[in-house]
């Protein structure tokens, strides 16, 4: 096992190298030039010529890249360009909050989303199977901006139950930042819910027609006994697949619903720093959002084993 | 690495025992333990992600105050874009001024008017006969936050680090050959040639004074912990979302500053912050869209503000490209854009229609010019003569955002009238400031925040090679005018000088000014001492919060 996940973080390293060197061609493909972006419209082209020179973005693209990667190697994810905050600060400002908002978002999404999935599987046809496909077709259309605008202008400005921004970080006050991140999660969770409940519901579907269900009920087990115990527990797998990826991609980042809520977050952080052209920084970032999806993997593997003794963690080749 | 496996084993591992042991329990339960433990573990593995340390403290979650005085008082301002440097030897964004503001007192400062009044200097300076040799009295008893000094010593050693090539500032103060210490409370700046914006400079960054110490302990970081005179203290930041000041309890104005905290929080989005404002999480913001302010107005324990600003808004046209190459055709769009109906149109009370670069608050207003009457006819003469009777064709490059769009929405419709088609584009802003630079576009539309000296307006937009002269606007006769204008210290005579330069860029047209915002706040009704100031900047050491 533990060999496995050695291996597993070992690969993993050429992928994130290769993800860092897509994102900085990327990066120096966009129009743009750095220090006029930082310094901004009001810098004189001196300034800016100056500031360019400063910080060695006037030296050859490999050369700039391999300087990086050498302090990465380090441990050291360089300052970023604009102030010369270490990125390492501004990442593990800005880290909680995101994986806050990403972790309950998702344990939002599954407590709706697996009863619902397994409700309407159960209930294949019926009134309350096209009711949720429905409503799960209505979460995921409707747009976040404007779902999250009209909870902020209810709960916040109309009712005042609930303030309408703000972070807290939970070791500070954890009451108040439950109160600050409730909305944005439930926003987040429930959107995500549309796609785990659709998922659980054609699995679920796929595993009753299966002959160990027939199996189960022929030894007289009752039909929820069945549904729980055997059916949900292998339908499972492919919805965790997919709430992994979403894991993942919420890690990297919510940056609509960030902004919205006026959350210090990753996703603005890497945003911003694309816009203000801090290559440093959005380097040092999207490495830390790929290694958090390699991660986030890594677990989703692990739990695959527990969830279907069929499915072996191995070393690879037996 | 393999501990944080080990973690995630155990957890897993404990999980299948639990479930084995309780192999009657409700199936319910076993779900969420599932779910719990797969958080519990993305969360351990989260965790390892370096010690989060959330920084912020209370930030601007204090809930609306409930009645009752005592208890500090935080005043939380919305503003619309991160501030990238606070170092003012760095610094080249209006947002930064906003918090600079706060924690720096300036030489001089500039009150409701525009007028100059001293700040850390004692009085006015005394102006040699030439017009080269200012002399500056200094206050006396002031301390840094971190408790040096603030001296002669102090500002010779703030202004030859803006005197460094490599600095902002560096431009701002290219009159300036040296700045010498009299005695301990007297400072002598002497110029190469007389200066008239000077006075003006010492307002803004260049004149703010940061602490000698702390600038050689932090070099080039300073701006990640700066340290000035001012009525409140840096107290910590998350970058990108909010700033926290605190009070200054050693501030050298009695009974200054009123509140104890100030939280600048940065909120780019126009309608999440009117909706903060109304929410209480907000007690200031800097800017309102023209179209929220009936709605705010609606609004009984809220108020809005509007004042004269500073700056313009207009539109580059590239001189050295087709067609802008052709003043017929530049003065043929200058000429075929209705300025009033435009302001109508986007604007209503929150900009005003403009012809130049001074808006009515500059003491060179006058030299602006009425903006002139639309007149197709002459627009069709002009084309004619420009060798395109039938009109012609060009890109507008422009930012992204709304109020952008609506502007040029409005302009091409107008120019379509006379047979100009105007394409637009929108770009990102980094990439559109990369290409004014490189001159890589035909017309872009760019403004200026503006400076209280009519000189900041002007000289850099006109002059051959200008910094903000993207146009590549070149006119000897304009640029004399222009140097002359710094050389005198009337203004009734300066003023005389830019109406002959701007005679003559009408005539150019390499710049079509449109209009010039006005400052718009927006403020809860429980602050008090809130004055808008021209320059846009939130004055913080009056403002206070009553419950």
């Amino acid at each position: 096992m533990l060999q496995f996940v050695a291996r597993r973080l070992l690969l993993s390293l050429p992928v994130l190298i290769l993800v860092t060197l897509l994102v900085f061609v990327l990066i120096h493909v966009v129009p743009g030039n750095p220090g006029r972006a930082i310094l901004g419209p009001e810098a004189s082209p001196e300034a800016v010529a100056a500031f360019n020179r400063a910080h060695g973005l006037d030296r050859p693209l490999h050369v700039q890249y391999l300087t990086w990667l050498a302090g990465v190697l380090r441990g050291d994810l360089g300052r970023s360009l604009v102030d010369g905050t270490p990125v390492t600060t501004l990442i593990a400002q800005r880290l909680p909050a995101t994986v806050e908002l990403a972790v309950g978002a998702m344990l939002v999404a599954t407590l709706v989303a697996i009863p619902a999935g397994i409700l309407a599987a159960t209930r294949q046809g019926t009134a309350v199977d096209h009711t949720g496909t429905v409503l799960a077709l209505a979460g995921l259309s409707m747009p976040q901006f404007w779902l999250g605008l009209l909870l902020i202008i209810f709960f916040a400005v109309r009712m005042n139950w609930l303030p309408a921004s703000g972070y807290v970080p939970i070791t500070v006050d954890p009451v108040q930042n439950l109160k600050t991140m409730l909305l944005p999660i439930v926003v987040t969770g429930l959107r995500e819910s549309a796609v785990l409940m659709r998922m659980m519901r054609s699995s679920l579907l796929e595993v009753l027609r299966l002959d160990f269900v027939r199996t189960a009920r022929a030894k007289g087990l009752g039909g929820w006994g069945v549904i729980v115990r055997h059916a949900a527990r292998n339908a499972l797998v492919p919805v965790l697949t997919v709430s992994g990826l979403q894991l993942a991609g919420l890690l990297g980042g919510l940056v609509i619903t960030e902004q919205i809520f006026v959350i210090p977050g990753f996703g603005r952080l890497i945003v911003d720093s694309i816009y203000s052209r801090d290559l440093i920084t959005l380097k040092g970032a999207v490495l830390v959002a790929a290694t958090l999806v390699v991660l986030v993997n890594l677990v989703v593997d692990i739990l695959y084993a527990w969830l279907d003794p069929r499915i072996k963690v191995t070393g690879g080749s037996r | 690495m393999p501990r944080i496996a080990q973690m995630v084993r155990w957890l897993v591992g404990r999980r299948i025992r639990t479930l084995r042991q309780a192999a009657r329990a409700g199936a319910h339960a076993r779900a969420r333990q599932r779910v719990l433990a797969l958080a519990a573990a993305v969360l351990i593995l989260a965790g390892c992600g370096g010690g989060a340390t959330g920084g912020g403290g209370e930030g601007a979650s204090t809930p609306p105050a409930q009645g009752g005085a005592g208890g500090p008082v935080t005043i939380t301002i919305g503003i619309n874009a991160d501030p990238p440097n606070l170092d003012p030897a760095m610094s080249s964004a209006l947002v930064d001024r906003y918090v600079q503001n706060s924690i720096f007192d300036k030489l001089y400062d500039l009150d409701e008017n525009l007028q100059v009044v001293p700040e850390l200097a004692e009085s006015l300076p005394e102006v040699s006969e030439d017009g080269t040799v200012y002399t500056i009295k200094l206050r006396q008893g002031i301390t840094f936050h971190d408790g040096t000094p603030f001296n002669a010593d102090a500002v010779v050693f703030n202004l030859q680090r803006y005197l460094n090539p490599d600095s902002a500032r560096y431009s701002e103060l290219s009159a300036v050959d040296r700045v010498e210490k009299v005695d301990d409370y007297t400072v002598r700046i002497v110029l190469k040639q007389p200066y008239s914006p000077l006075l003006y400079t010492l307002t803004d960054r260049a004149g703010m004074m940061g602490s000698p110490k702390a600038i050689q302990e932090a070099g080039d970081q300073f701006g990640q912990n700066p340290v000035g005179t001012g009525p409140f203290k840096f107290e910590n930041r998350i970058k990108g979302d909010q700033i926290v000041l605190v009070k200054n309890p050693d501030y050298w104005r009695e009974g200054l500053p009123k509140a104890d905290r100030i939280v600048w929080k940065v909120v780019t989005d126009d309608n999440i912050k009117v909706v903060n404002l109304k929410a209480g999480q907000l007690d200031i913001i800097d800017t309102v869209p023209a179209q929220s302010i009936a709605d705010l107005r609606s609004v009984p324990n809220l108020k809005v503000e509007i004042g004269p600003g500073l700056g313009f808004q207009g539109i580059y046209l590239n001189t050295e490209k087709e067609p802008f190459n052709n003043p017929y055709l530049r003065r043929a769009v200058d000429l075929a854009i209705d300025r009033s109906t435009l302001v109508q149109v986007v604007f209503q009370e929150t900009a005003e229609p403009g012809y130049g670069p001074f808006p009515p608050s500059s003491p060179a207003a006058a030299a602006s010019g009425e903006p002139p009457q639309r007149d197709l006819d002459q627009v069709k003469a002009l084309l004619a003569q420009g060798g395109h009777p039938e009109g012609f064709q060009f890109t507008l490059k422009t930012a992204t955002g709304p109020v952008t769009q609506q502007v040029a929405q409005v302009i091409k419709d107008m120019l379509a009238d006379a047979g100009i088609q105007m394409e637009i584009q929108q770009v990102e802003f980094g990439s559109l400031l990369d290409d004014t630079d490189n001159g890589n576009f035909q017309a872009a539309a760019l403004g200026w925040s503006g400076r209280p000296d009519p000189d900041g307006n002007i000289y850099p937009w006109l002059y051959t090679g200008g910094s903000q002269n993207d146009s590549r606007y070149s006119n000897p006769g304009v640029d004399r005018l222009l140097d002359e204008a710094r050389r005198v210290l009337d203004m009734n005579q300066r003023v005389e000088l830019y109406r002959q330069v701007m005679k003559q860029v009408h005539q150019d047209a390499p710049y079509i000014y449109l209009y010039y915002p006005k400052n718009v706040k927006a403020y809860s009704a429980q602050i008090q001492g809130f004055v808008n100031y021209p320059d846009g900047i939130i004055r913080t050491e009056n403002l206070t919060k009553v419950r």
